[in-house]
């Protein structure tokens, strides 16, 4: 039978005896190049259980076995002076609960720096474990004049060591081949005898280590070019200049902001407009009804409104990963550390900062670059008070209503929004660093690697595996929380007002009568009332008249108190809510926004005066800028965190934030007649 | 500062010139464990490239970024010039 030498040995290596093999080496040494060289799309990326840390798992073949590929963070170290270093060095030793001792060890090591990526290759050839190197970045040594003997160095190491270039696929035939006989035979290693034990150095175990890691250097490579690294000097004079980097940088920045939502704007139309569509034909097709109901305005309208943001988060995720390929991001995190040090948060935490201005959910995930557990908790509660992108249509509705027909005027508000939600993220990331999350900052120390060319294929897998967490994680929530509104708004079904039945009646009569543009427009007054009056007796409105109490003092009625809750979905979402509850109908959320702005601007209240006053639009706006509304977000934070611990102090103190300050904006501005 | 004798020509890392050199002699504990992992420990040859907070130091060809904090914590003996490139 063809095929049975290896269904045989599938059966006899059995699910239990997978080849585990542990992926370790300096950051900046090619580690997640050579990862999904290895691996291709099939890795998956979560964190060390209970922790921020992040690992990422794929699988291979080798030699007819199934391979799991653990890639640990990238370290100099694993002595275990950071979370990460306790983490790598158990997962290396087996002591991670659910994680089996590994049986190889890949370990990473770049060629141009081989004594400072030494001293973790004794670290890790101390721990007892099979070791293959391999010695990445050869292109790069050749470049520079930088002869490495491979096979003294395996002599000198006492493990196979392969020379190779993750990036171009040079020489990974051979070390795949080097994996296969490792698995096969694998070995006990010999201890290194020449790194002394660290008790009998003068008090100094890096001195012993780096002099050990010198003297292999110096044996196992030759011919260091004097000229090597000039040209990042060079270029490091002017961006990493205190003033010129950080204008360097804000430059960077800006073009990619406008690249992305300049590029994003297409796509972002196709997923809207292609949710509409399928809405449509969707709607065509099935019976009127509950079911339709929840297909249509359920499910296909909050998933689409959710996934319309997707392309930002993948064009955000593609160039950041170019930036950070190139060697750039270390320098922009170098320049604004000074800057950011004042807030008490370290320089890496300004490009997801930036990033949230798109979207807080890859700027949450961007978060990982940050190694201090404090510093990285303190920029995910601050980042969603940035104001993302699905605010800029409440915005632009709010900032309208305030300003009708003064563009300018109304221009400066907008920019004021932002400037609040930049404002408030700073100064609170200033009070946790007081309070809840004290200490100092950790002081920088960040290599600042050679510039070179970014890889696309890195930067087109990073963006596969974000968009695939904020579908999959953001996608699920997004789906419970859209059914859930939805029925909240749908249920209880009520019996459509007398005002609806005499309508439609009266319409009847004038198509009878031949008049079939008069009655089309009457049936859809009918429809809208019927809505209207639907929304009003839901879950949804009786809601809206429950919390209306505690949003009264802040200028808001029942309406806008539904409006709110349905942005939990995601915060552009009030405006087709107001659009149904001021009674514009459901088709005046796609209609122009002009009608949806006249019907807000006439809204009225019960006793006769106008809602949409400049105290309460005003108060309305503060509190989008401030308060915690997105639900995806916080999926996001709790699986950054861990636990649900965070995510509710996010809630807690965004929501307080914002009643706080809409209350004292409402109430200052009707004390001083502004109405 | 102690004051002892041998230590008279000792500088801390973010006091030497940019562009100078100096052999580490001695270096706190802690925060600066995270300095000594990537090469600036006992002994090592560092160069400051860029003066400031943070500064940039190079040690065994490999840039990096250090807060003015941390330096400071790190002595170093001159070694005067600018010829950085040898093996220390």
């Amino acid at each position: 039978m063809p095929g049975s030498g290896a269904t045989v040995e599938k059966i006899a290596s059995g699910r239990e005896s997978e080849i585990l093999i542990a992926l370790i080496g300096n950051p900046n040494a090619g580690k997640t190049t050579l990862f999904n060289a290895l691996t291709g799309l099939r890795a998956k990326t979560a964190n060390f259980p209970g922790t921020t840390v992040e690992r990422r798992i794929g699988h291979t073949r080798l030699a007819g076995r199934r391979v799991k590929l653990l890639d640990l963070p990238g370290l100099y170290s694993v002595t275990g002076a950071t979370q990460e270093e306790r983490l790598a060095r158990d997962a290396l030793l087996g002591e991670i609960p659910g994680h089996p001792r590994p049986d190889l060890v890949l370990l990473l090591v770049d060629a141009t720096s081989l004594e400072r990526n030494l001293y973790l290759a004794s670290q890790v050839l101390e721990l007892g474990l099979p070791v293959v190197v391999a010695l990445n970045m050869m292109d790069l040594a050749e470049q520079a004049a930088i002869e490495v003997d491979a096979e003294r160095l395996s002599a000198e190491l006492g493990c196979p060591v392969v020379p190779i270039v993750a990036r171009s696929n040079r020489g990974l035939d051979d070390l795949r081949h080097r994996l296969e006989i490792a698995v096969h035979r694998p070995w006990k290693p010999t201890p290194l005898a020449a790194v002394p034990p660290a008790e009998e150095c003068e008090g100094c175990p890096f001195k012993a280590r780096f002099d050990w890691a010198e003297e292999v250097g110096v044996r196992c490579s030759a011919g260091r070019s004097p000229s090597q690294g000039e040209r990042t000097d060079r270029i490091d004079r002017l961006l990493t200049h205190p003033s010129v980097g950080v204008a360097a940088f804000l430059g960077v920045m800006f073009a990619v902001f406008a690249l992305i939502f300049w590029v994003a704007q297409y796509p972002m139309d196709w997923i809207d407009r292609g949710f509409a569509g399928a809405g449509a034909a969707l709607g065509a097709w099935m019976p009127d009804g509950f079911v339709k109901s929840l297909m249509v305005e359920g499910i296909l309208g909050g998933v689409g409104g959710v996934l319309v943001f997707l392309p930002q988060i993948c064009i955000l995720f593609f160039f950041l990963s170019l930036l950070e390929d190139t060697g750039y991001l270390a320098r922009a995190a170098f320049v604004m550390d000074r800057l950011m040090r004042r807030v008490g948060l370290p320089g890496k935490a300004f490009v997801p900062m930036i990033s949230a201005h798109a979207c807080a959910i890859p700027a949450i995930m961007s978060t990982r670059v940050i190694e201090d557990r404090r510093d990285r908790l303190v920029t995910m509660l601050v980042l969603p008070l940035f104001s993302c992108s699905a605010r800029i249509p409440v915005y632009a509705i709010l900032t309208a209503l305030l300003f009708p027909n003064r563009p300018l005027l109304a221009g400066l508000i907008f920019t004021g929004a932002y400037s609040l939600g930049i404002a408030a993220a700073l100064g609170m990331a200033l009070v946790f660093k007081r309070t809840i999350l004290p200490g100092e900052t950790r002081p920088l120390v960040l290599e600042l690697p050679s510039y070179r060319l970014p890889s696309f294929k890195t930067a087109l897998l990073t963006m596969w595996d974000r968009a695939r967490i904020f579908v999959r994680r953001a996608g699920s929530i997004i789906l419970a929380v859209s059914i859930v509104l939805w029925a909240l708004a749908s249920f209880p079904r009520s019996e459509p007002p007398a005002a609806a039945h005499a309508a439609l009646e009266q319409a009847a009569e004038l198509e009878r009568a031949g008049d079939e543009v008069a009655a089309a427009e009457l049936a859809m007054e009918a429809q809208d009332l019927v809505s209207q009056h639907a929304l009003a007796n839901s879950y949804a409105g009786r809601l809206g008249h429950l919390i209306e109490p505690v949003l009264a003092p802040l200028g808001f009625d029942w309406q806008i108190g539904v409006g709110i809750l349905s942005s939990f979905a995601a915060r552009e979402v009030i405006v087709s809510t107001l659009a149904v509850v001021y009674g514009v109908g459901e088709s005046g959320a796609d209609a122009e926004s002009r009608s949806l702005f006249e019907t807000l601007q006439r809204a009225e209240r019960s006793d006769g005066t106008r809602v949409f006053t400049t105290a309460t639009s005003a108060s309305l706006l503060i509190f989008y800028v401030l308060a915690m509304q997105c639900l995806s977000t916080q999926a996001i934070t709790r699986r950054e965190t861990g636990g649900w611990k965070w995510p509710l102090v996010q809630l807690g103190y965004m929501s307080a934030l914002a009643y706080v300050c809409s209350l004292v904006t409402f109430q200052l501005l009707r004390a001083v007649g502004v109405a | 500062m102690t004051g002892v004798d041998e230590r008279a020509g000792w500088r801390r890392l973010d006091q030497i010139e940019p562009g100078h050199c100096g052999i580490v002699r001695d270096a706190g504990e802690g925060d600066v464990d995270q300095l000594k992992s990537l090469g600036v420990c006992l002994g090592r040859k560092v160069m400051l490239v860029q003066a400031g907070d943070p500064l940039i130091v190079k040690v065994m060809g490999t840039r990096l970024g250090v807060s003015a904090r941390l330096a400071a914590r790190v002595l170093v003996e001159p070694c005067g010039g600018d010829a950085f490139g040898g093996r220390g």
